[in-house]
């Protein structure tokens, strides 16, 4: 077998859409039609996306190589078979929707400049190329499938208990289409700036400080029970002639189902994974993307494959019931992509042996549970106590937290348990509730210096 | 199918069955360091459960999950009070009670007092 190394990005090059110069910034921005960017919110006011995440990803090129708000040619393609009009395989609409409202007194047309506003401050620009209207519940059944076009994986009609289908259903009828370049980059606050790595520096860091020529990518939404950490350490048993040299942890930030786990503590809960020697930190390193999460599955498992092949990761380990809520999914519709395609999904092959298509090569895990008679945590694949087996249960969990109950250390590590601990402190609640998403849609993870662009 | 609810067995729990034919059904987990006993929940009631609170939902263990305090609470009372483990109605005739603690519990949980 020959020796692997990094892939290319996505698409061929990284997108980088970010003007670091002030001046050049201001220039580009000067009398521009200005909009404040709002949140989208659900039925009872409570924000579930904000574009803003969407606009970072896209212009650092955690998105590559979408630059933009998708043309309506581009989201008929995503929604058709998951391919971009230039063919690159993409598998979620990227829109910047707009209320009719807005539309009448933005009154924008193809070839306008938008100066796009965040907590009161220049953020972006965008040059608009279509004006369209959609429909939000049509995209969000096409985005995620049904039982009766997409019978290999679905398994359940998406309705309003779906996060994911939800953000699509509540989004404007209205997209404003075009490419987005930030003009005054974020400022991360604490703690995701310890966290902060963007593709082009996360490829170079990977290469050139970690020197890890393999390097495996694990997906979290969650705080890591040890479930979660073999997991990992299993996963990166792969590799070529030698397990991966690291292991990338990317947590996906942003506005999340309530009862997941607040953003600060997954971070942070992962973080002590390393720096408490679970797995050593010249192996393991913790990242995040700025994304709702849609938890879609095979479809949210084809973004993730993107991000990470555009951090520089060699493989991605997808498990059961990969990035999901609820039985929507077969519990193994990633598994099904990533080892032989899901033809409705435009897939007769799994996405990295299709023409423009992906580089990152999966690697599908079974499951992990405790096996009392083994005296471990043992891999499903290779235990044979089946009745005997303890399943982790990330749920199960939460309700131990919940009801004041320190997992114990074979289940959860102490260290990351304190983590939970410390933001629960802070918030009054150990888990992602309503106050946590106002407050978070309040404040975001980023501030931004003040700007003066010029009247034009 | 029925679902099943995990009742978590702290030791303040522990002593309140202790002598109780309950005592032989308590199940280990993770190598003892847990205690738990399993309530079965005929799917119907399941249903009525996962009605009544927005987050709860069954897990891959089959397991209903998420469910508030309030809720794992009363469970566990109502298991105590009749030494069985056959009192998923009783807790069902306590719902609008439950319902109504488990509202404040969606504000606020206090934190415990670890180093």
């Amino acid at each position: 077998m020959a020796k692997l190394k990094m892939p290319p990005p996505h698409g061929g090059e990284l997108v980088n859409r970010v003007i670091e110069k002030k001046e050049y910034a201001e220039s580009l921005a000067a009398g521009a039609i200005e909009f404040d960017l709002k949140p989208t919110l659900d039925p009872n006011g409570v924000p579930i996306r904000h574009v803003y995440r969407e606009i970072v990803s896209v212009c650092y090129g955690f998105f590559s190589p979408v630059e933009g708000s998708m043309t309506q040619n581009d989201l008929e393609g995503v929604l058709k078979e998951r391919r971009l009009e230039n063919g690159w395989v993409f598998p979620y609409p990227i829109l910047l929707d707009v209320s009719e409202e807005d539309l009448k007194s933005l009154d924008v047309k193809e070839g306008d400049r938008l100066l796009l506003k965040l907590k009161g401050q220049p953020f972006a620009i965008m040059d608009v190329e279509e004006v369209y209207k959609i429909d939000p519940k049509d995209v969000a059944t096409r985005t995620f499938g049904t039982p009766e076009n997409n019978p290999e994986v679905v398994r359940q009609p998406f309705d309003e208990k779906h996060p994911g289908w939800m953000i699509y259903r509540c989004m404007n009828p209205y997209v404003i289409a075009g490419k987005w370049t930030i003009i005054n980059p974020p400022k991360f606050r604490e703690p995701y700036d310890r966290f902060w790595l963007p593709p082009a520096e996360c490829r170079a860091v990977i290469k050139h400080v970690k020197k890890w020529r393999t390097c495996i990518a694990h997906q979290t939404r969650n705080v890591p029970h040890t479930g979660h950490e073999m997991l990992m350490k299993c996963a990166a048993y792969t590799g070529d002639i030698e397990p991966c040299h690291g292991i990338l942890v990317n947590a996906i930030i942003g506005a999340k189902r309530k009862g997941d786990y607040p953003n600060e503590a997954i971070l942070e809960g992962h973080e002590a994974v390393n720096k408490y020697g679970y797995i050593k930190p010249s192996r393991h390193m913790v990242t995040f993307t700025l994304w709702d999460m849609r938890y879609g599955n095979p479809i949210e498992s084809l973004l993730h494959g993107i991000i990470r092949q555009n951090m520089g990761c060699t493989h991605h380990m997808f498990g059961r019931d990969h990035a999901a809520v609820g039985e929507y999914y077969d519990k193994y519709a990633t598994q099904i992509l990533w080892s032989e395609g899901i033809p409705s999904f435009g897939f007769e092959a799994p996405p990295n042996e299709v023409e423009k298509g992906l580089k990152i090569i999966p690697q599908n895990m079974a499951e992990f549970w405790y096996c009392p008679v083994c005296g471990e945590i043992a891999y499903s694949e290779n235990c044979g106590h089946v009745k005997e087996k303890q399943k982790f249960s990330g749920s199960f969990l939460r309700g131990m937290v919940a009801e004041g109950v320190m997992p114990p250390k074979v289940v959860m590590r102490p260290e990351v348990y304190k983590a939970i601990v410390k933001w629960w402190k802070v918030f009054g609640y150990p888990f992602v509730n309503n106050k946590y998403l106002e407050n978070l849609n309040k404040e975001l993870e980023v501030d931004l210096a003040p700007m003066e662009i010029p009247k034009a | 199918m029925p679902h099943y609810i995990g009742v978590i067995l702290d030791e303040n729990r522990l002593a309140q069955i202790k002598g109780t034919p309950l005592e032989e059904k308590i199940q280990d987990l993770f190598g003892g360091q847990l205690k738990m006993l399993v309530v079965e929940v005929p799917e119907d009631k399941s249903e009525q459960i996962l009605k009544a609170f927005d987050r709860a939902r069954i897990d891959s263990r089959g397991f209903i999950e998420d469910l508030p305090v309030a809720f794992k609470r009363a469970l566990f009372e109502e298991i105590a009070k009749a030494k069985s483990l056959d009192v998923i109605d009783k807790v069902l005739e306590r719902l609008p009670e439950i319902q109504e603690a488990a509202k404040k519990e969606s504000e606020y949980i206090p934190p415990p007092e670890i180093e």
